[in-house]
């Protein structure tokens, strides 16, 4: 909502910037911007030169013969609009852009990824009557818009939506329960769990961003403290260790430990993970990357005699996207794993788990370790995300589920259009997701760039490649 | 080129000015406005001491629509100024200890809070005075507010030893209760006579 006033704000300031009194502000606001863009940045300098820029130009807007008469609330939106027009432009340029900050950004990124697969909201003292996991999602998605916006006034809104509805949470969990009004000893512990869950892209350089770029005089009172309050959240989560959360550094490390081995497993490549169960299907690898990966998962590993589906690839991974993704289903399995309490037990099957590798004696015991933890996370992720209770290695009623659940699904999608339609939509979604795709899948992909929002037109590019 | 240099004659005149005046809520030698930090160990009564200022009132179930982790007040005082308070609450665990400075930056007035019945937030109360007379802004001032004063029965800081504590180091000194409002505006009061004015010019 506050973001749609300030898209008026915008809108009312380029129509003044359009009237020919106004020529010579369009001129200084484009000359400025060309002027930044000559020298390389240097943070310091740039965010005082945009500060006293825009400091001046709001001045000038006041005295000008185009606001004559105008409210300080017009002046203000004016004010609104300018910087959200000199940032936008400048953005690429400033966001992000010292190989230090970026480097800062993957760090947290990783520390909140780990940290998130265990913290429980008693690590940070968040008293049983303010919890609720669940409603803080709505402070989460908040957060997590940060990057859909370029203004430094947007970001920031993002970040005060994020704290008014924590605000607002811990308003009705107090009165539910008869606790005294949630203050800051509420407050902060809340939105540090809800940050660390959240995992907000860049958030150290949005920070950085905001502070150096959201003008000065706008950035006080209300929004300040709430400002100041992510800022001290992104520090305490920087410095997370053993003691920050009141975990014991044995008990700390383990359950870092254990969430690298869950991530690593999570996010490795696709490919090489097929490839391992390929082997432990009896299939050669280097055949099977013709396929997408997904039905490499499922046909491979969960169809025992995958190699007669070969010819029907392509129609199965359009059919596959109907069902839940693997990823979706890991995601879901390991998200009930975190919370059994008998975790060490579900995994005491697989004896080379937790050992190490000088435990063993073959020259390259490591890989073949590493692969091994890797599968059998995903297995047991798979098999709980796909609602099996029993954690049994090779044999499991659930995944045959998934399987006759693909079955289903593919023999529904006998028409080609349809299935040419799913695989351009499957498409769509994991044209981000570049190292995880098996290239000559669709010739179709190489045309678009990783980062490109996938064009409307696409129809037209398979139909070239057909 | 300097962009000031690149604005529209008619007004470059008039630019320092206006930027500094005008501007609302900036203060001037009448309207103060000041950045006020409460620190204090949880549990005190931090919020709940701003909420019977800002609200007059102490029912918990009473409709606000904000948290009480930041609060303004404007209070009138007899001189004819205005003092708009500007409220920013701590988070008082230990574990948050560390990121106190990021608030008291730039504050006016710190309130550092203790509960009479508990020694502990009266121990934690003299460590953030050493904190701020190192690390704090030469000029902040600082009051010293013993809460929860109503529970007298159960009290284990006796006043003396707030008074005393507060005269050696040049702080103001108050007991309160957030629950029956004693001394609440007193306190604010009292904040905002001992503020620095800006000269007039």
């Amino acid at each position: 909502m506050e973001n749609a006033d300030v898209f008026l704000g915008l809108q009312d300031f380029l129509e003044r910037m359009r009237q020919p009194t106004a020529a010579d502000f369009v001129k200084s606001i484009k000359s400025f911007i060309v002027s930044f863009s000559n020298n390389a940045p240097d943070p310091e300098r740039d965010s005082a030169a945009v500060q006293a820029f825009l400091a001046n130009m709001e001045a000038a807007f006041r005295a000008h013969p185009l606001w004559a008469g105008c409210s300080e609330e017009e002046l203000d939106s004016a004010g609104e609009g300018l910087e959200k027009y000199v940032m936008t432009k400048l953005f690429t340029r400033v966001f992000a852009s010292l190989p230090d900050d970026v480097k800062h950004d993957e760090q947290l990124s990783e520390k909140m990824a780990l940290i998130q697969q265990f913290v429980r909201p008693e690590n940070l003292d968040i008293k049983p009557a303010f919890q609720n996991e669940t409603s803080w999602l709505l402070a989460q998605k908040e957060l997590q818009k940060i990057n859909m916006y370029k203004a430094p006034r947007d970001k920031l809104v993002c970040i005060l939506n994020c704290c008014k509805v924590i605000n607002n949470l811990l308003l009705n969990a107090s009165l539910a329960s008869n606790e005294n009004p949630p203050g800051a000893d509420e407050f902060l512990p809340v939105l540090i769990y809800v940050t660390i869950k959240a995992n907000p892209p860049q958030l150290h350089s949005n920070l950085l961003y905001i502070q150096r770029y959201r003008r000065q005089s706008r950035l006080v009172a209300e929004a300040a403290y709430f400002f100041t309050n992510m800022l001290s959240a992104e520090s305490f989560i920087s410095s997370i260790d053993a003691k920050a959360l009141s975990i014991e550094e044995t008990e700390f490390e383990k359950n870092m430990e254990f969430a690298r081995a869950l991530l690593s497993g999570l996010s490795t490549d696709v490919d090489g993970l097929s490839s391992q169960i390929d082997q432990i299907a009896g299939h050669d690898p280097r055949e099977s990357t013709e396929s997408g990966h997904e039905n490499l998962m499922e046909d491979h590993s969960v169809r025992p005699k995958s190699s007669e589906t070969k010819p029907s690839n392509k129609e199965n991974q359009s059919s596959i996207t109907k069902i839940p993704s693997i990823s979706e289903l890991e995601n879901r399995g390991a998200a009930m794993l975190l919370k059994e309490d008998q975790r060490s037990k579900v995994f005491r099957d697989y004896p080379y788990l937790f050992a190490h590798a000088g435990d063993l004696t073959i020259s390259d015991v490591e890989d073949l370790l590493n692969n091994y933890k890797q599968l059998v996370f995903k297995y047991i992720c798979l098999l709980k995300g796909s609602g099996g209770g029993s954690a049994t290695f090779p044999s499991s009623g659930s995944l045959a589920q998934v399987h006759h659940h693909v079955e289903t699904v593919k023999e529904s999608a006998e028409n080609r259009v349809l299935e040419q339609n799913i695989g351009l939509q499957k498409d769509t979604d994991t044209v981000d997701d570049g190292p995880n795709r098996v290239s000559n899948q669709e010739n179709i992909e190489s045309d678009f760039s990783k980062d490109e929002v996938v064009p409307p037109s696409k129809d037209n590019h398979d139909d070239t490649s057909e | 080129m300097g962009c000031a240099s690149s604005l529209p004659g008619r007004s470059s005149g008039r630019l320092t000015g206006l930027n500094n005046a005008e501007n609302s809520g900036v203060p001037d030698a009448k309207n103060l406005r000041v950045k006020l930090v409460l620190l204090g160990d949880s549990g005190v009564g931090k919020s709940c001491i701003v909420l019977r200022f800002v609200r007059g009132q102490f029912d918990p179930t009473s409709k606000v629509t904000v948290g009480a982790s930041f609060l303004s007040q404007t209070i009138a005082l007899q001189d004819s100024t205005t003092v708009k308070f500007e409220i920013w609450d701590t988070a008082g665990q230990e574990r948050y200890a560390a990121l106190a400075p990021l608030y008291y930056r730039g504050a006016g007035v710190a309130v550092i809070v203790y509960d009479i019945t508990s020694p502990e937030s009266f121990t934690k109360a003299q460590y953030w005075v050493k904190e701020l007379q190192k690390h704090g802004s030469p000029d902040i001032v600082m009051a010293l507010v013993g809460n929860k004063a109503d529970l007298h029965e159960n009290r284990e800081v006796p006043v003396q030893d707030g008074i005393d504590y507060a005269e050696k180091n040049g702080m103001f000194f108050i007991e309160t209760s957030a629950k029956t409002a004693d001394n609440i505006n007193q306190l604010f009061e009292e904040i905002a006579k001992r503020l620095p004015r800006p000269s007039s010019s």
